[in-house]
């Protein structure tokens, strides 16, 4: 019972995703399309909290819908023209573009339907927080120091990217 | 019905080739940023999904997430600062614009 009741909301955030994604990328206003994102990450989340990552779904809604998400939307407010909408917003090889993903798709569908069908889950979900915390600082902490790091540097380079052409030295 | 792996993966797949489609066709940057973080969502959820069937009870997959979730987050800074960079020179976030190495 409970399995089909997860089947089922897996199936509805499913359809929700895939509808959201499509506004994202043929919407021909830019803004409507990070609102739609904006959205699709929040289903994402839901996905996440679905298969029992809850400390991802946590920070998925915190950094992604409350961090990227603002951001983008401030800079799509400060570079858009009124005219903008008025253009077409795709190029000319969009034909080939959804050849291309089409085949993506198919390959990768058949791949996976192939080896892992029929493989389930029969787990309680249990909460992960403290078990991530401990790998993230014990047997991760490497990579973990390297992403500060990266995250450093992608402070100081959008600072300077930022600067106005007089400022920079 | 109950939810199998295959399923999952292929919600992936298909969010991962909405996001190919419109990295290729956008022609505005900001649009083709937003559909390279759809491919990483994409890449999120099957890391997710195979921690949860494969190697129940494990948080590896999970921690991975956290590391794609800070370097999407650390790419959407640089990337816009160098939208927003751009526009104050050219006046335009069309890609076909772009072309200041043409010659």
């Amino acid at each position: 019972m409970e399995q089909t009741l997860a089947t089922l909301i897996f199936a509805g955030l499913a359809v929700l995703l895939i509808g959201l994604s499509l506004v994202v990328v043929t919407s021909r206003s830019v803004f409507r399309g990070a609102i739609a994102l904006t959205a699709a990450l929040g289903v994402v989340a839901g996905i996440f909290a679905l298969l029992g990552a809850d400390f991802v779904a946590a920070s998925q809604l915190l950094i992604y819908v409350g961090g990227i998400m603002i951001i983008m939307l401030f800079v799509i407010m400060l570079s858009q023209r009124p005219q903008d909408h008025l253009d077409r917003q795709t190029n000319d090889q969009w034909v080939w573009g959804v050849l291309f993903s089409l085949a993506i798709v198919c390959a990768l569908i058949l791949q996976f339907r192939a080896v892992y069908r029929g493989v389930f889950a029969d787990t309680v979900a249990v909460p992960t927080t403290a078990a991530i915390g401990r790998l993230l600082l014990g047997e991760m902490v490497v990579p973990f120091e390297a992403v500060s790091l990266v995250l450093l540097a992608a402070l100081v380079g959008a600072v300077y990217f930022g600067l106005e052409k007089g400022e920079r030295r | 019905m109950i939810l199998s792996l295959h399923h999952v993966l292929m919600l992936s797949a298909i969010v991962f080739g909405i996001g190919v489609y419109g990295a290729l066709t956008r022609r505005n940057v900001l649009g083709i940023l937003m559909s390279i973080e759809l491919m990483f969502n994409a890449a999120s959820l099957n890391l997710v999904a195979f921690n949860h069937f494969l190697h129940p009870g494990e948080v590896r997959g999970q921690a991975i997430v956290i590391f794609v979730i800070t370097l999407a987050a650390a790419e959407a800074v640089v990337g816009l600062s160098l939208v927003l960079s751009i526009y104050r020179n050219i006046k335009s976030v069309y890609t076909e614009k772009m072309n200041l190495l043409h010659g």
